[in-house]
């Protein structure tokens, strides 16, 4: 009872399926297993390690100054792409040529940065959540939560993308009405 | 049109960058519901994206990819404070209700990828031509969304309550944004396929990897 509690919050949650953040991303990363794979755990890195790198950022940034938040998460997201990138040629030499597309991919983009964005505003409206910790599991919670939509679009993604679909909406439309679908459906269990 | 024209114009029909694209997609989904949003938003992405290309436009291009990029997202995001400054005068209520996407207009692809795909790789002329063509096809399809999401969600156009005998409330919401735009995104592909003969259109949008 307990894991279905868990899992209809981690939906209910869903930024991508709730916010529709990192929508075009995720269709990317339902192409194949391995972009799947390999998007969600960059993403989930970004998302993670950028959650606590945010809380810092918020302890510091005083409320007069919040429009300078964007940047700051900027240089944020950047020095975890220059690091992430280094870490993966020095470390995973063998994969960098294939793993890089992902980073390149992951670094900005509206998954990301919403996360931070998200985590943020909800830090504001709940004082408890306002630590690293809290930061930190939302930040992974996000990520898990990409990797389920992910999987959700996954499961659909040849049927949509086949010769049965009328030309005209065979991928990213059908993709995106299968999205709303599934986005109501969450929508219901709020 | 010859390839050189399409480059330049296409943004706006040919190639939009968001029922083709799929670039920009969550603010369209999620605040693209009533015409006021919509002006908010076509106000921040078109300053915003125009501004930090041009400036970008003047990085040197011998640096690494990722320093481009790194450096292409931090001019958008400076851009971003005058942006957000004028827009708290202009457009006080609308800033309130788009919240965490007014910033993240300014992490959209067009700025932070297509400039090394595209936009670089043009003469400057072109380039700016081709930018302003990519800005306005967001914005027409943002204002087309808006308006008929607001007068089929709460059956009013920009605020003035107007005679629409079947309201559906959940196009106002995060799902009605979806499946709008994916019907959206159908009907442009099905139009194009209508004026090239060609029916057969996939998106070619995708992540540049140098």
């Amino acid at each position: 009872m307990f894991l279905i509690n868990d899992l209809i919050a981690l939906l209910a949650a869903n930024l991508i399926l709730s916010q529709a953040l990192g929508t075009s991303t995720i269709f990317i990363a339902a192409g194949s297993r391995k972009n799947l794979v390999a998007t969600a755990g960059v993403i989930t890195i970004f998302t993670t390690v950028g959650s606590a790198a945010a809380y810092l950022i918020d302890l510091i940034l005083q409320p007069s100054v919040s429009d300078l938040r964007l940047l700051f998460y900027t240089i944020v997201i950047g020095v975890l792409y220059a690091a992430l990138l280094a870490a993966v040629y020095k470390f995973g030499n063998r994969w960098f040529e294939d793993l890089r597309r992902y980073i390149h991919l992951s670094a900005f983009n509206c998954a990301v940065m919403g996360t931070l964005f998200t985590i943020n505003k909800r830090a504001a409206m709940d004082g408890t959540m306002f630590n690293l910790g809290g930061y930190v599991s939302a930040g992974f919670e996000a990520g898990i939560g990409f990797i389920i939509a992910a999987l959700i679009l996954t499961a659909a993604y040849r049927k949509l993308n086949s010769s049965k679909v009328p030309a005209s909406f065979r991928g990213f439309p059908a993709m995106l009405v299968y999205l709303g679908i599934i986005s109501m459906a969450v929508y219901s269990l709020k | 049109m010859n390839d050189r024209k399409k480059a330049v114009l296409g943004g706006v029909l040919g190639d939009n960058i968001v029922l083709s694209g799929l670039m920009v997609i969550s603010p369209v989904i999620i605040c693209g519901d009533t015409l006021k949003n919509a002006e908010a938003l076509i106000y921040a992405f078109s300053a915003i994206t125009f501004l930090s290309v041009l400036i970008s436009s003047f990085v040197p291009k011998k640096l690494p990819y990722t320093v481009k990029v790194i450096i292409y997202a931090l001019i958008s995001a400076l851009v971003y404070i005058p942006v957000k400054l004028a827009a708290k005068e202009f457009y006080p209520e609308s800033i309130e209700r788009i919240g965490i996407y007014y910033p993240l207009l300014a992490v959209n692809s067009l700025i932070v990828f297509q400039t090394e795909a595209k936009f670089f790789r043009m003469k400057k002329t072109d380039m700016i031509i081709s930018l302003i063509s990519c800005i306005a096809g967001f914005d027409i399809v943002m204002l087309l969304t808006g308006f008929l999401r607001e007068l089929f969600a709460y059956g009013t156009i920009n605020s003035r309550i107007v005679d629409v005998n079947t309201l559906i409330g959940g196009l106002s919401q995060p799902f009605g944004g979806f499946i709008f735009l994916g019907l959206m995104c159908g009907a442009y592909r099905f139009i194009r396929g209508l004026v090239s003969g060609n029916n057969n259109v996939r998106s070619d949008a995708d992540v540049s990897d140098k």
